[in-house]
């Protein structure tokens, strides 16, 4: 009996670069762990450094519930609706991808500079140089991102299930609620670690708005910041790796909570011939 | 004979795709069939009859109602998709039992109906498990059990056997002519095999192009027709009967 193969040259060539992106990713890695961590426990200690990881976690963990809240909808609207202009509308909720980071916090900037941002901080919500300008930062980098995530895992959902939802007594907020928002569950999960982590790491918008003062606006990537300028590698380093750990935790997290959803299939991690 | 679905001009356009001025009737108690090639325009207009589409030009009745006046929730028809559209997270008892959670029933007397149906269907040994798992008959027997858990006035099927293998699709022949006399419900189905049209159908309606040529007994499917394409799709030639 002719023994089957079990790699084709083309299963070759892509588990070769797989495995190279592996390797290239993980020296990188490395670099940063091997150097960081004899500063780490110094850095845990560091009350500048504890105050930067809360400030991140804080503000990364209210710009990405904002994000979801805004996203589903929108992403809705997009998908489900009949709304005018779509299109065009669409093209403008992603226009921000395109931008560096930096152009968004400047516009930022502008805005809250402005007779509109003064009248704001009048009435108690300031943003530039303050912690709710961190969060607006994060924000509208991460709202176009989350808002595509969602509007393509919508996009993929076929409409039909909904209609025949619809057909056996479901209103539109129950077709949404039983048959869409389920069958998005991981790629929303997947939005929210994904934003959470692009949150977390934030840093071109965020200067823009708010600068970078220390134990005031100081979140993970603004301490490496401050302190690659003041010459201290290894701090910065030691920071690099506290982000590296919270991102990397949050990452495990969701890839146990995607996997939970394998039973809806007979067909799991069988080699195709 | 009162008539529960009555298509009148119906025409549609979607894309390069014209539905043209379509009528006919299903009365109440009937199965009808809608035959023609692929891409005919059997399943929009199915989907047209079930309000899924407004057309550009004419209407479509449900007991004597414009489809598209009657909220979706209270068409009372019930929708089988070729490839059966069952709901991927949920079990088969949870795909069954969907209508009868948003009717609010009593959960006792859900799992009862739930199983009743089961039964009726044989596929009370899959109730847990996921369609993903599930045979293309099992699919099939499940999202008709969704669909008659229901009651629903008017059965519509799309290509409802095109995917069973020659047995399955003989023991479906069955069980719909089954289901037919027990729902006591209109049922609506489009296919593309002749054969099945006649051995399942009490009227057939010959689609082409976006438009029905005609609407005949099932008894007289393979007469002679007047439009010399419908004879070719049958393989009749003029002098054969």
């Amino acid at each position: 009996m002719k023994k089957r193969e079990l790699f084709n040259s083309f299963d070759i060539i892509s588990i070769v670069i797989a495995a190279s992106i592996v390797v290239f990713i993980s020296f990188a890695l490395l670099s940063i762990i091997f150097g960081g961590i004899p500063y780490l426990k110094t850095a845990f200690y560091s009350k500048e450094v504890r105050f930067s990881i809360w400030l991140s976690i804080y503000t990364a963990c209210i710009s990405t519930c904002l994000c979801l809240l805004i996203a589903i909808p929108c992403a809705y609207a997009l998908t489900r609706t009949a709304m005018p202009f779509k299109k065009i509308v669409q093209v403008i909720i992603e226009l921000p991808l395109s931008l560096p980071n930096l152009v968004l916090g400047l516009c930022l900037l502008i805005v809250f500079s402005s007779d509109f941002g003064k009248s704001l901080k009048d009435i108690g919500f300031k943003v530039i140089f303050d912690r709710n300008g961190i969060i607006l930062a994060q924000l509208i980098v991460n709202l176009p991102f989350s808002i595509r995530l969602v509007r393509t895992a919508m996009s993929a959902v076929d409409p039909r299930l909904e209609f025949i939802a619809g057909t056996l007594g479901a209103s539109r907020w129950k077709r949404f609620r039983t048959i869409l928002l389920p069958l998005c569950r991981s790629s929303i999960l997947m939005m929210l670690v994904l934003v959470w982590s692009r949150a977390l790491g934030e840093f071109g918008a965020t200067l823009m708005l708010v600068g970078v003062t220390r134990m005031k606006t100081e979140t993970l990537p603004a301490s490496i910041y401050l302190n690659i300028s003041t010459g201290d590698n290894g701090m910065a380093m030691a920071s690099a790796i506290i982000l590296l750990i919270i991102s990397a935790l949050s990452l495990t997290v969701t890839t146990i909570i995607g996997g939970s959803r394998n039973q809806y299939t007979r067909m799991k991690d069988v080699p195709q011939s | 004979m009162k008539s529960v679905i009555e298509v009148r001009n119906f025409s549609l356009k979607k894309g390069t795709f014209r539905l043209n001025n379509v009528s006919f009737e299903v009365n109440a108690k009937e199965i009808f069939a809608i035959l023609g090639k692929t891409g005919a325009g059997k399943t929009l207009l199915l989907e047209s009859i079930a309000g899924y589409y407004p057309g550009t030009d004419g209407n479509i009745y449900l007991n004597g109602k414009a489809v598209l006046d009657i909220p979706l929730t209270a068409r009372k028809i019930g929708f089988v998709y070729q490839d059966y559209g069952l709901f991927p997270h949920m079990t088969v008892g949870q795909n069954i039992s969907y209508g009868l959670n948003m009717q609010k029933r009593k959960k006792s007397e859900i799992s009862e109906v739930v199983e009743h149906m089961a039964e009726k269907l044989s596929i009370a040994h899959i109730l847990k498990q996921y369609p993903g798992t599930l045979s293309g008959g099992e699919k099939q027997r499940t999202a008709l059990a969704r669909a008659l858990v229901l009651n629903p006035d008017v059965l519509l099927l799309d290509e409802p056997f095109s995917a069973l293998d020659p047995m399955t699709k003989q023991a479906m022949y069955g069980e719909i002519l089954k289901i037919h006399r027990e729902f006591d419900c209109a049922i609506l189905f489009v296919t593309h095999d002749f054969n099945e049209a006649q051995t399942l159908a009490d009227r057939i309606g010959v689609m082409q192009r976006g438009c029905l040529k005609e609407v005949r007994r099932s008894d007289k499917l393979f007469e002679i027709y007047h439009d010399n394409e419908i004879n070719e799709f049958f393989g009749l030639m003029k002098g054969d009967n």
